[in-house]
């Protein structure tokens, strides 16, 4: 009687396991990490001012990527949103995951999202970029920021580094100092996304691009290459051992642990760095700009971005819910979870920014608005993996930072097309 | 149906019932055996031959285009594919050493502590702990221990006034680090093995061999090693199959990286598929590992005289 039972009451659950994204009336696929956990929470409260039943898949960031190309290309409609990060943005709206949003915004009787968004938040949902249809609304607005240790940075003769160049000398005499346990300097050196991610805006300071303007040409062995790879070269001397298998993780760590002096971050990590439980350093991290090579530094822009899937069998409802969850007041709300703004009046809301673990805001926005988007490519993860293993190859030291930029221009002409 | 008739012979009669229990009668063997082809159908024939279809198409992630067939295009491009040509290097780095090591600490232990551990079945189950936990696990396990500023290893070199060093991130070390987190979680299982085989072996030509004084060496190069062949061939296949799909260990700890030191032809095949958005490209790849699988383990079986 009592296996009976079990067996039943297995069945049920497996059953249930099975079809329970299918009884939503939104699933939401979302990554881990504070950007999905605070949109989970949304939709929570959403499903309890509403009376809708909203599911939120959770997954490892590259995860996010391929259940979402996987749904798209099966069109499976198994996921309504999609919290996509901005480069993927023209992978799904070119193959066709994405719904064109212009409808559903003449339906509500509106042209387009509100001023209140920052314009760089609105040009990376456009496809293509800045001039197309809106594909996606912005979420979490992340864009890389310097993070350093005044009082070390003091210490070491810098005191606000405005140039690369202040960053090498300051983090030179810390690291020399640090007898092997301390070090001036730390970077996401990882293959891949990781040592792109931190190359990306050192690539940019310097006057150098993947392409040219209109996107015809190759562009990453050139002089200005060249001079940003010098740098970079120069910063990995004074990083930690070990640093070119470096993700987020290791990075935040070294910093909140206060055995790294400055790198370049995300914002969500301004949480943990200001959180006794977490970090040693709280009070302690200053926020800046991204410093200048021969250009004014650039931020590289990592939004995350909620669209619609083409399959979803619910879209006005996952329209709705997008254009809810990105309004004002969930968006302050969303701050406060430690998810950073998209929208001026966020950004200057004296409630917040009055507060201490708010105080990155004013350089945040000012980031958000100096960004560069990674370069808009239906095939970026193929570019960023071939340019992200070159680099890591140069950070290890097995090939020339000008055998790798060659290698780099190689790979990336051969994937694209393009000479 | 044979029946006995009055007169003491057998005839031939029709089995009872309708005719749909005799249709059922004459086909038993064809019936019982369906559910096993069916399952072997849909979990094996089909899915092989759908990746051979992908294989020979460009598929395109727009669901919206059609697959476009492009022959042995995607086989010919492993020829001219250098990411392909370093992935398939480093497999057969990794395997070759990490089953060699493996099967020599196995065999070693196995015979060092034969005598002792069959009394000690508590210390079986915690060497069995290794490969009983998920491969997942191990990796993180790893990783921790390989982290070059707070890991364990580095602590103890540091105390040791050793220089530091950088483990899963450093060039030189990379596939060293993922061989012996490897040979840690599976060198238990080569080592089971090969108790089991010793346990089994007959005490006779040893009693004679000591009789004709032959040394402890000759033994077992002449009575243990053939003895256990046919235990030794079976750990070894089996370790080289999985070594050859080695994916969550090198996913975990080193992505693949630094300098593509690690990137493993599962791992490529992974990246291919899901992040390139390439599947008939990744399944040239997987047809090829599955190729090379077969004649390896067949030439083995072979060698090993195992299909006997």
């Amino acid at each position: 009687m009592v296996r009976k039972l079990f067996l039943t009451l297995a069945a049920a659950a497996s059953a249930l396991a099975i079809s329970g994204a299918a009884w939503a009336d939104i699933t939401i696929l979302v990554p881990s990490g504070s950007e999905g956990d605070g949109l989970r929470a949304a939709a929570a409260d959403y499903a309890k001012m509403k009376g809708t039943k909203v599911e939120t898949v959770q997954a490892p960031y590259a995860n996010v990527f391929e259940q979402g190309a996987n749904a798209g290309a099966t069109k499976s409609g198994i996921f309504d949103i999609v919290l996509m990060d901005d480069p993927w943005i023209p992978f799904f709206a070119e193959n066709g995951h994405l719904e064109d949003l212009t409808p559903f915004f003449k339906n509500a009787g509106m042209e387009g999202p509100d001023n209140d968004f920052l314009s760089k938040s609105l040009a990376i949902c456009r496809n293509p970029y800045n001039s197309g249809p809106y594909v996606c609304l912005p979420y979490v607005g992340n864009a890389q920021m310097f993070f350093y240790d005044a009082a070390k940075y003091k210490e070491a003769g810098v005191d606000a580094p405005k140039t690369w160049d202040d960053v090498l000398k300051a983090s030179k005499t810390l690291t020399e100092g640090g007898g092997g346990r301390y070090f001036g300097y730390v970077f996401r050196g990882g293959q891949g996304n990781p040592v792109v991610a931190d190359f990306m805006p050192i690539f940019w300071s310097y006057g150098a691009d993947l392409f040219n303007a209109d996107r015809t040409k190759v562009t990453i062995d050139t002089p200005e290459g060249a001079a940003a790879m010098k740098m970079f070269m120069a910063l990995r001397d004074v990083s930690p051992k070990g640093v070119e298998s470096y993700n987020a993780n290791e990075v935040g760590t070294a910093l909140a642990a206060g055995t790294s002096a400055s790198s370049i971050n995300w914002p969500n990590w301004v949480a943990t760095f200001e959180d006794p439980s977490q970090s040693k350093m709280v009070g302690k991290i200053s926020y800046g700009p991204i410093p200048a090579g021969t250009k004014p530094g650039s931020s590289e822009i990592g939004h995350w971005t909620m669209g619609i899937m083409s399959a979803s069998k619910n879209k006005q409802e996952a329209f709705d819910f997008m254009l809810w969850a990105t309004s004002p007041e969930q968006i302050k709300i969303s701050a406060e979870r430690g998810n950073p703004p998209v929208r001026a009046s966020v950004f200057t809301d004296p409630e917040l920014t009055k507060q201490e673990k708010f105080r990155h805001y004013p350089v945040l926005m000012e980031a958000i608005q100096a960004s560069t988007p990674r370069p808009r490519h239906p095939k970026w993860p193929e570019i960023e993996n071939a340019f992200g293993i070159e680099l890591s190859k140069a950070v290890a030291g097995t090939i020339t930072p000008e055998e790798a930029l060659k290698n780099a221009q190689a790979a990336v002409e051969q994937i694209t097309g393009l000479k | 149906m044979l029946k006995s008739a009055n007169d003491g012979t057998l005839t031939a009669q029709s089995p009872p019932g309708g005719p749909l229990e005799r249709w059922a009668e004459r086909h038993l063997r064809y019936l019982m055996l369906a559910p096993t082809v069916l399952i072997l159908l849909a979990l094996t024939i089909f899915p092989s031959l759908y990746m051979f279809y992908a294989a020979v198409h460009k598929i395109s992630p727009n669901p919206d285009l059609p697959w476009e067939f492009v022959g042995p295009g995607n086989f010919a491009r492993l020829l001219s594919d250098a990411q392909f040509h370093v992935a398939l290097r480093n497999t057969v780095v990794f395997t070759v050493v990490a089953v060699a090591v493996e099967f020599l600490l196995g065999l070693g232990l196995a015979l060092l502590l034969d005598k002792f551990i069959r009394r000690l079945t508590f210390l079986k189950t915690v060497l069995m702990i290794p490969m009983m936990l998920p491969p997942i696990a191990v990796a993180i396990t790893w990783k921790l221990i390989y982290e070059p500023q707070f890991g364990v290893l580095n602590e103890i070199m540091y105390r040791l006034g050793l220089p530091l060093q950088a483990w899963a991130g450093d060039v030189n070390l990379a596939m060293f680090s993922i061989i012996v987190a490897d040979v840690w979680q599976w060198t238990p299982f080569i080592f089971l093995l090969m108790l089991a085989g010793l346990a089994s072996l007959p005490v006779e030509p040893y009693e004679a061999a000591a009789l004709d004084g032959a040394s402890s060496w000759r033994q077992f190069w002449d009575l243990t090693l053939p003895f256990l062949k046919p235990v030794i061939a079976i750990a070894l296949l089996l370790r080289v199959m999985d070594a050859l799909r080695l994916f969550d260990l090198v996913f975990i700890l080193t992505g693949g990286g630094p300098a593509d030191r690690t990137k493993v032809l599962s791992l490529y095949i992974y990246q291919v598929a899901y992040r390139f958005a390439d599947p008939g490209y990744a399944a040239a790849i997987s047809l090829f590992v599955l190729f090379v699988t077969i004649i390896l383990s067949t030439w083995f079986m072979k060698r090993m005289r195992l299909a006997d």
